[in-house]
């Protein structure tokens, strides 16, 4: 919409309150962060750092074991990724452009997977878990994520938007099947690619609740799930720099990507709800 | 694979009419290769499917007629008890209480602020970028961090909220140790998480009504006002009820904060449906009781999401 000039002032003054106040806790979490142990506990709030200090960082360092969360994380977000685009790409090609006998019904069966909370099937998970000996290990993890009814069904319509002519023409040129898929279907459905690479890099970083089931000591750990015990142990509940600086540490690459590629976040994300 | 068969052709015509001498096992062999192609590219996503999505779903109804307690591995077929029990638990339905708040409580005001964000957001301004992405960060937070984030916001005397709620004149507030402010204090996180999601959601709403229903509304002297009650909020209705439906389902599955924040106290004053499941199966170790309660949470969120589905299609009919 259009927008006369006398409308404008009202319209910044509203979005940069609305703004302020969903930046101001991050702002607040990162000052804090930076801040001696003590400084803290004052009645009267200071938002500058007295004397700023990385100390914190290095307590981080010290008090977890802060870079073997990072390896698991890294591990089971970009593995589960590895195994997505696989399961995903061969999945979606399927139902996009072959006809077969129960297509419908199949489809409708793999749609269940975007229907239930991830949470309601903990329980069970957890047996089968157990019964395959996978209990505390990352690949236990990445377990019931490693096929994607979201990414099936966001590859499914860029797949389906490739037309048909095309298909018949690399056939006559000996580019059919396989090869038609890997060489043309797929490098045309790369911006469906980042879309749920993003989505699906983001929700498995930060996801707490699975992880916290299926762990049972810091061996397949993940950084959120790592974060949480910290907070539960007597170091980290009682020194709040310390535990604003493991915060920090756990999301700053995450934000950082987001400040960069933003653009490109808030579409795959548009996406998601599309989605489901 | 030797020759190229075309995906949704007939197998049989095909090798009919173009090979002409080969034996006729060969060409069994393409037909039949033809017709499983589509089940081998759809193999591993069905396998990992059944093993993590459907058979735990069946398995959890079938486990929710036992008393199964993970300590004395040997399993009663109760029939419905477990069930029963759910009913006949005040806790049960101070859990569901919770939830409805929590959801009554959250949607209504995150729809509300993410739909005026929306608009304006919308409006071509400058800046737009940096206001985006200052509402829609949180979105990208692990719940577990935006829960340490706040828990020192909110903590008593030193955190953030009542430095500045005492030089309102507000008493001293231990909000997660209060019993009605503790859930009022979770829903404040979930809002400032889900707004910018909501709002962005709302704006590939916005950005598909056609602009000349707006020119027209102006030609007949409609004001902003009216143009949003005539033609906004009408045509946006489908993307308002389906992230309606959405944030419900996010409301049911909340778990992170629940378990950082309050472990679902003070007295089970938050306590939620997750949490709940997650107290019973792995904390009681009464897995036949938490696969019920499970059940019934998935049955709830079946009828939601089905709901969700419908509205998604006809939006799609709109755009």
């Amino acid at each position: 919409m259009r927008s006369r000039p006398f409308w404008r002032l009202p319209v910044h003054a509203l979005l940069l309150l609305a703004g302020l106040v969903v930046v101001i806790p991050f702002l607040w979490i990162t000052l804090t962060a930076f801040k001696e142990r003590n400084e803290v506990f004052s009645l009267i709030p200071q938002w500058l750092p007295a004397h700023p200090t990385l100390q914190n960082f290095w307590g981080v360092l010290d008090a977890m074991p802060f870079w073997r969360y990072y390896w698991n994380t890294l591990v089971v977000a970009f593995g589960l990724l590895g195994v997505q685009l696989i399961t995903i790409t061969l999945a979606a090609y399927a139902f996009a452009r072959m006809e077969f006998r129960g297509r419908d019904v199949l489809f409708i069966l793999l749609l269940v997977q975007l229907m239930i909370a991830p949470q309601s099937t903990a329980i069970q998970n957890y047996v089968t878990i157990v019964n395959l000996g996978l209990l505390d290990t990352r690949l236990a993890i990445m377990a019931p994520y490693l096929a994607s009814a979201f990414g099936t069904f966001l590859l499914r319509q860029t797949f389906k938007g490739i037309p048909r002519e095309l298909e018949e023409a690399a056939a006559l040129d000996g580019c059919g099947g396989l090869r038609f898929l890997l060489y043309i279907a797929v490098p045309l459905a790369i911006p469906g690619y980042l879309a749920f690479a993003l989505v699906s890099l983001t929700y498995h970083w930060n996801e707490f609740f699975w992880p916290l089931v299926i762990t049972e000591t810091n061996k397949a750990r993940t950084l959120t799930l790592g974060l949480g015990i910290f907070a539960q142990t007597a170091e980290g509940a009682a020194d709040w720099t310390m535990l604003m600086a493991a915060t920090l540490m756990v999301i700053a690459v995450p934000l950082a990507c987001f400040l960069i590629f933003q653009r490109r976040f808030i579409n795959s994300f548009m996406q998601s709800g599309l989605g489901g | 694979m030797n020759r190229v068969v075309q995906p949704n052709a007939r197998p049989g015509v095909l090798a009919g009419a173009t090979i002409v001498g080969v034996p006729d096992r060969l060409a069994m062999r393409r037909r039949v290769l033809a017709a499983v192609r589509p089940y081998l590219y759809i193999l591993p996503t069905f396998f990992f499917l059944f093993i993590f999505t459907h058979y735990p779903i069946l398995k959890t109804f079938y486990l929710s007629l036992f008393k199964w307690n993970l300590a004395t591995p040997k399993r009663e077929f109760v029939g419905l008890a477990n069930y029963l029990q759910a009913w006949s638990t005040p806790l049960f339905w101070q859990v569901l209480q919770n939830n409805v708040v929590f959801a009554v409580g959250t949607i209504p005001i995150s729809l509300a602020l993410a739909l005026a964000l929306a608009l304006l957001i919308n409006q071509r301004i400058r800046g737009l970028a940096i206001y985006r992405a200052a509402l829609f960060y949180p979105t990208l937070l692990p719940m577990a961090a935006a829960a340490m984030i706040w828990l020192w916001i909110l903590t008593p005397s030193y955190g953030l909220v009542n430095f500045y709620g005492k030089a309102l004149g507000l008493p001293d507030i231990h909000w997660l140790g209060h019993s009605r402010l503790a859930l009022p204090a979770l829903m404040l996180v979930g809002i400032w998480k889900r707004l910018g999601y909501y709002m962005v959601i709302f704006l590939a709403g916005l950005q598909v009504i056609p602009e000349h229903l707006y020119e027209a509304a102006i030609l007949e002297g409609a004001g902003p006002w009216k143009r949003f009650w005539r033609v906004t909020f009408p045509l946006l209705s489908p993307t308002t009820f389906f992230v309606a439906i959405m944030a419900v389902i996010d409301s049911f599955q909340a778990i992170d904060q629940v378990y950082l924040m309050t472990q679902g106290g003070p007295g089970n004053n938050t306590n939620l449906f997750i949490f709940y499941i997650y107290q019973n199966a792995f904390r009681f170790f009464d897995m036949g009781y938490a696969s019920a309660v499970s059940g019934i949470l998935f049955l709830i969120l079946l009828g939601l999401t089905v709901l969700a589905f419908r509205m998604l299609h006809r939006r799609v009919h709109y755009a």
